[in-house]
């Protein structure tokens, strides 16, 4: 047996193809968790018993794999008659999953800002919606881009793990060619490549853009 | 079969996860203490050339690194079990992980503590062995218990290579007692009460060893 090189190359166009799901994925997933995130961050702030419940399920949500969120969405939903296609699930595990981590995301972003920021914006007698809207998103958003973007990237490494549910991106794809030609190693390795390749050129890019708003936040 | 049973069944399981979790350590902790060491101490081509091996099982999208070590490993002639590739490749993923935490540690460290020791006439290695690991490691605690729930929780991936661990048995129960709520609940919850006492344990070492006002959620 051994490598193939010339089978792996043939590989990489069909593999490839799927980078744009891939991708897409990544994205929808990553923005859901980011809303989820913050709602959750939210009503846990604000306290009392939704509050405690909240901070409940953003704590059972980290202790659970993703895997286990994807099984329990793609059987248990159909169950109750909710019929949904295998990539709306796997989003929607995505976004459940990575939504308790943004939450923590979203709370040492809000608490990084100092006091006197919302004490000046009262001072010059903003509306709640204006301090928040003109003085703390802003500043919010300034202290949760980099993070952001690392979750963005574990969850670009987490979507192969929507090919148990046969959402066709990279790993999938890899795998339909590995069953047609009883070749495992060759697809296998060209995606696993593919991912490493993509991982390390987006961390990179946030790496310079923690770099750049850190020189902002100096000035 | 009732919710009782089902989680019985699922708990089979957990020798396996178990069994994972702690091979996985055997490969994940010197990984880390080695090459996160060797990050802090090496420079030039020899630092990229560690900086290459941590960030290639560190950035891979780990369910890739393991079907492609499962697969292609028998085609180069090294035939190893399913556990032994399983905790391999998870115990190296985490171990990357860790040892940036070890570095980081290393390079948290004032510098003064390193000339405290050249000051008494240690060598290189007793500074590092008796001065800078020993802070460097119990700084770092609380981000090592994360790692080892992030462990814990990828462990879940070897029910795709054949290991009968909880997620295998929760799919095996699956397959003779149509119950998917109860099913995956159970395998849901008994992550969590697992990971969950170790997400505590590690914000009680965190309110032990970090400085007021730095803390994080752990988990």
């Amino acid at each position: 047996m051994g490598f193939d090189l010339a089978f792996a190359l043939s590989s990489v166009p069909t593999i490839l193809g799927a980078v744009g799901t891939t991708f897409c994925v990544a994205l929808v997933s990553c923005i859901g968790a980011a809303a989820i995130g913050f709602f959750f961050e939210m009503v846990r702030r604000a306290g009392g018993v939704a509050g405690l419940t909240t901070g409940f399920v953003i704590d059972f949500i980290r202790s659970t794999p993703v895997l286990a969120w994807l099984y329990f969405l793609y059987f248990v939903l159909p169950f109750y008659g909710i019929r949904l296609g295998s990539m709306t699930v796997g989003v929607m595990g995505l976004s459940l999953y990575y939504s308790g981590y943004l939450a923590e995301v979203f709370k040492a972003g809000i608490d990084a800002i100092p006091k006197g920021q919302s004490e000046a914006a009262r001072a010059l007698s903003l509306s709640r919606r204006d301090s928040v809207i003109h003085v703390i998103a802003p500043q919010m958003l300034r202290n949760i881009a980099a993070p952001l973007g690392n979750y963005f990237v574990s969850i670009l490494k987490a979507t192969p793990y929507l090919a148990v549910l046969a959402v066709p991106e990279m790993l999938g794809r890899a795998f339909d060619i590995a069953s047609e030609t009883y070749r495992y190693t060759e697809p296998l390795v060209v995606a696993g490549l593919i991912f490493l390749a993509l991982a390390l050129v987006i961390s990179h890019g946030v790496k310079r853009l923690e770099r750049r708003l850190l020189a902002v936040g100096a000035r | 079969m009732s919710l009782f049973d089902i989680w019985l069944g699922i708990l089979q399981g957990l020798g396996t996860t178990a069994a994972v979790t702690a091979y996985g350590l055997v490969f994940a902790v010197p990984f880390a203490l080695v090459f996160g060491v060797a990050q802090y101490l090496t420079r030039g081509a020899a630092r990229l050339l560690v900086t290459g091996v941590i960030e290639f099982w560190r950035s891979s999208a780990v369910i890739i690194l393991l079907f492609v070590f499962y697969y292609a490993l028998p085609v180069v002639g090294i035939t190893l079990s399913a556990m032994t590739v399983s905790a391999m490749v998870l115990g190296l993923n985490a171990g990357g992980y860790a040892s940036q935490a070890v570095r980081a540690g290393l390079q948290a460290l004032p510098s003064g503590q390193k000339e405290a020791g050249a000051a008494l006439g240690l060598s290189r290695p007793a500074i590092l062995l008796l001065i800078e690991l020993p802070q460097a490691l119990v700084a770092m605690s609380p981000t090592f218990v994360n790692t080892l729930i992030q462990l814990v929780k990828a462990t879940a991936l070897v029910s795709l290579v054949t290991l009968t661990d909880m997620t295998f048995r929760a799919k095996e129960i699956a397959q003779v007692e149509y119950n998917p709520v109860a099913i995956y609940t159970a395998l849901l919850l008994a992550f969590f009460v697992v990971c969950y006492p170790i997400a505590l344990a590690g914000r009680w070492l965190e309110a032990r060893v970090a400085a007021p006002g730095s803390r994080s959620r752990g988990i």
